[in-house]
């Protein structure tokens, strides 16, 4: 017992760094998960026929960005990208490379939860505003986003916990993190202690996003 | 003023062409309640929500205060839309914004500046009687509040036609009456026009100024509500009119008049200020007949009383046809009841 912990206690910078790391591209990658995943969900929403702006052909297209994007292995993307990524980041290697995959996956995921979330919303609220003469940029920005707004911050919850597992496995083709460190020391190494410590670490960290994320999420949620 | 002509609204579900609205014309003054009741199916939902293009006709027009809304671009539209309010039956609040926010969204959308925008939702708060809820969200309002709510939002922009979807539908007696008090006082207040649907024959009595009453996409009879109440033409009017007023006679008196009786037995309708003439005790006083009280009821729509009474008149058989002929020169309606 005491063993492991002194073995522990060498790796501590590698663990913090590693976290740190972890972190980084959940924090990347949820970025531009918002930045691209919740317009694309909305105009999926509001693209639907019967919705505020109907149109099939984009719909169509939209939707299957959305399931195409959903439907590849994520493993399998990493790889599938790597020329896309040398061609943004000028590395496939690191944890800015492994942005680009865990990005391109967590934008077609934040799409469709929000999608989802703005599908809930009551349609007689959206017609209430379009009967008092709103246009649907306004419905957009006044009605359907902050009344989705409890379920967006969940889905980000659950996009930031898909993102961290995702991150364990770029961290499996040298994107960095506490994956690479599992990998490495734990697995290869045969560090058992490593490849605990990483996993409590991991469920210590998806624990707090999920409390953090239902916190805030009911923070705004008022609706009982 | 609203003006529909011609008003067709087809579309198609599952089971195939759904004719909701079928070539309808209906004319609304200024300042009136009018109010729209039929059963479910019969397509009011349709024909409220044409009423500010939520559903857009097949074909016909739609004119409010001299605008045919069926022409408008569709900004132009969202214009027309902003002087046109509407409540519904589930309140549609928006659940993120308190009342305050509520009630100032409109206005918001019309881009009012803030301040202004805060001093007349306050206003309306105030009017609605919800002063002490502005700050609370509309899951801590009952379904009253809600509909209060919903009023007030409605009239953020001044509007001149206010449009209710069933508005008190799901609401218990209690809240239906005071809802249906406050959309008579604001009416009164700021002359707005409102048209209203319901399947409830109450509303439309506590309320409504004129009625039509629509069947399968059709407006079957329309008029007054004294004169509807009164003369009911068609089955499906005499049928709502039956759940607040009974017209029926009860088992008793159509037993009695299967029997042998000496006299003659009639049932006298009458509305407003004929309730207060003395023509009973005037019958008996000058053409020397008997008259027994079998059955009566007197309602009061709006103020008007309204009423019908069952009397059994007994004496000879010509004094009998006199006073019958002096009721009805008296411009009450009679009936002679020999079969029920």
């Amino acid at each position: 017992m005491f063993n492991l912990i002194t073995d522990l206690a060498r790796y501590n910078d590698l663990m913090i760094s590693g976290s740190l790391e972890t972190l980084y591209m959940v924090a990347m990658s949820l970025f531009f998960a918002i930045v691209g995943g919740i317009p694309l969900g909305v105009l999926t929403t509001i693209t639907r026929p019967g919705h505020i702006l109907p149109n099939k052909p984009l719909n169509f297209i939209l939707d299957g960005i959305i399931n195409i994007g959903r439907s590849i292995p994520f493993i399998i993307l990493m790889v599938a990208v790597i020329p896309f990524t040398r061609m943004i980041v000028g590395t496939s290697i690191g944890t800015n490379a492994a942005v680009v995959p865990l990005s391109l996956a967590a934008i077609p995921f934040m799409g469709r939860v929000t999608d989802n979330a703005i599908l809930e919303i009551d349609q007689g609220v959206v017609e209430s505003a379009q009967s008092m003469g709103a246009s649907p940029l306004q419905i957009v920005f006044k009605v359907l986003l902050p009344e989705s707004l409890p379920a967006i911050i969940l889905g980000l919850t659950l996009t930031s916990i898909s993102l961290v597992s995702y991150s364990a496995m770029a961290g499996a083709v040298g994107g960095g993190g506490l994956g690479d460190i599992a990998i490495r020391y734990g697995y290869q190494r045969f560090q058992l202690a490593v490849m605990l410590e990483t996993i409590v670490i991991l469920v210590i960290m998806v624990q707090l996003i999920q409390f953090a994320g239902n916190q805030i999420a009911s923070f705004f949620d008022h609706r009982a | 003023m609203i003006k529909i002509e011609n008003l067709t609204k087809h579309y198609y579900a599952v089971q195939g062409r759904v004719e909701a609205i079928n070539g309808l014309n209906l004319e609304v003054d200024d300042g009136e309640i009018f109010g729209m009741i039929g059963p479910s199916g019969a397509g009011k939902s349709t024909l409220i929500r044409m009423l500010n293009l939520l559903e857009e006709p097949t074909s016909g027009t739609i004119n409010i205060n001299g605008t045919d809304l069926t022409e408008l671009s569709s900004q132009n539209l969202r214009g027309a839309r902003q002087k046109i309010g509407m409540i519904f039956q589930h309140f549609n609040l928006l659940t993120s914004r308190t009342v305050l926010g509520n009630v100032a969204f409109p206005l918001e959308i019309a881009g009012v500046a803030k301040k202004k925008r805060r001093k007349k939702a306050k206003e309306l708060i105030e009017l609605v009687g919800l002063s002490d809820r502005a700050d609370h969200y509309p899951a801590q309002l009952s379904g009253g509040q809600k509909q209060r709510v919903g009023i007030a939002r409605a009239l953020a922009n001044d509007p001149d036609l206010l449009l209710s979807d069933e508005a008190t539908s799901s609401l218990d007696p209690e809240s239906t009456k005071s809802v249906l008090e406050l959309l008579g006082k604001i009416r009164d207040e700021m002359n707005l026009t409102i048209i209203l649907i319901t399947h409830e024959m109450g509303v439309i009595k506590d309320i409504c100024d004129r009625v039509a009453v629509l069947e399968a996409g059709q407006i079957i009879e329309e008029g007054s509500i004294i004169d509807i109440f009164s003369k009911p033409q068609k089955p499906l009017t005499k049928k709502f009119i039956s759940s607040v007023i009974d017209f029926d006679l009860p088992e008793r008196i159509i037993k009695y008049v299967k029997t042998e009786r000496p006299g003659e037995l009639i049932r006298i309708s009458f509305v407003g200020e004929k309730t207060h003439d003395p023509y009973i005790s005037d019958l008996v006083k000058h053409y020397s007949v008997d008259a027994n009280i079998l059955y009566g009821n007197i309602d009061e729509i709006q103020g008007v009383p309204f009423g019908t009474l069952v009397l059994d008149l007994e004496g000879q058989l010509t004094n009998i046809e006199e006073s019958i002929a002096y009721l009805k020169s008296q411009g009450l309606r009679v009936e002679v009841l020999d079969n029920v």
